[in-house]
């Protein structure tokens, strides 16, 4: 993709991500966490124009729980109209939790899938070997599930050309460029600028990135004809010390940027096109 | 077993919520939802290896003067 795509209007595929692993309602009290809530938020985005929802599970007290995966997706399917559900596998659980993202009945149509490990806190790094990643991306072949390809940083991105020469992988990729802080891609527009020149042929990316950096680094990824993901998983803030009142809020700032820039929002079936999800 | 400094706390003064949090007694704050994993020894972690507030706590406890007993 190109910033010749974005003056072709292609259409921009928006995903929300409203929930999320790593904050509680401690952090923000409008970050929805239980399968009702989650769902009317996302009913919410979907109005507004998102197309995927990256959906995470927690347990009555917030806490992680994959487990809670099916409740969410049963509450999605039911509040929703057509909206693509993009399950987690990531974090930094084991193997047999990060699996629970696509063994959901029905299978959802998209999972993410971490590209490698990355640090937490002083000792924790998140357990990802390439075995793991691997047979996570074969299952998701075998259930028809589109993998959104985490990619949070260059190594990683190394990592996403291992699995398309060993033929894992089928076009068009999916790749989530992540920026912020830790051992994610420094949140810089000219590191923005080098991942995408970067990227493997056959791709499409979307551009996911933390706190402050959400608005400006997502509206770059859609001049250089990327996709764009927002919610309040990334960013519990609307600006500078004021919490976002709800994802939807996130959601329409950016639609509103979007649309006036020309582009146009990709409906959930014109995302599958893209995405070549059957 | 779980970190001897990991409540459940249902308010904090200002904050009120409708179910109980995991709150550090060492900070005494709130902790996120991943991180409570680390307080309740779930899955491979460990609160005495993988976290680092208990670890910096435990080892200024120990390095406190005792007092003389004369």
């Amino acid at each position: 993709m190109s910033y010749q795509h974005y003056l072709d209007q292609r259409k921009l595929i928006l995903t929300v991500a409203t929930t999320g692993g790593v904050h509680g309602k401690d952090a923000n009290p409008n970050l929805p966490e239980q399968p009702d809530e989650i769902a009317r938020q996302v009913r919410e985005c979907e109005k507004l124009g998102a197309a995927i929802v990256h959906v995470h599970g927690r347990d009555e007290r917030g806490e992680n729980d994959p487990e809670r995966l099916q409740a969410v997706n049963d509450a999605i399917r039911e509040e929703c109209d057509d909206i693509v559900i993009q399950n987690t596998t990531g974090g930094q659980s084991p193997y047999e939790n990060r699996v629970a993202g696509i063994r959901t009945d029905p299978p959802p149509e998209m999972a993410s899938l971490d590209m490698g490990p990355f640090n937490r806190g002083q000792h924790i790094i998140t357990e990802h070997t390439r075995h793991n990643i691997e047979s996570l991306a074969r299952e998701m072949k075998e259930k028809g599930v589109k993998p959104e390809l985490e990619v949070f940083n260059n190594g990683h991105l190394n990592e996403t050309y291992r699995l398309i020469e060993k033929d894992i992988l089928d076009p068009p990729y999916y790749i989530n460029v992540i920026l912020g802080p830790g051992t994610f891609t420094i949140p810089t527009p000219e590191n923005l600028l080098n991942m995408v020149n970067n990227l493997p042929e056959e791709s499409h990316f979307n551009v996911l990135a933390t706190g402050p950096h959400q608005l400006p680094l997502t509206t770059m990824g859609a001049i250089l004809g990327g996709h764009v993901r927002v919610g309040m998983e990334d960013n519990l803030y609307y600006d500078r010390g004021e919490p976002a009142q709800s994802n939807a809020q996130l959601v329409e700032r950016s639609v509103e940027i979007i649309e006036r820039m020309g582009r146009d929002l990709a409906t959930p079936d014109e995302a599958r096109d893209i995405l070549g999800i059957e | 077993m779980t970190c001897p400094y990991l409540e459940y706390r249902r308010s904090d003064g200002d904050q009120e919520f409708d179910h109980e949090r995991p709150y550090c007694g060492v900070t005494e704050e709130f902790v996120s939802p991943m991180k409570a994993d680390i307080c309740n020894d779930r899955f491979q972690f460990d609160h005495e290896s993988d976290c680092e507030l208990y670890k910096d706590h435990v080892e200024r406890l120990a390095e406190e003067p005792v007092a003389d007993d004369d």
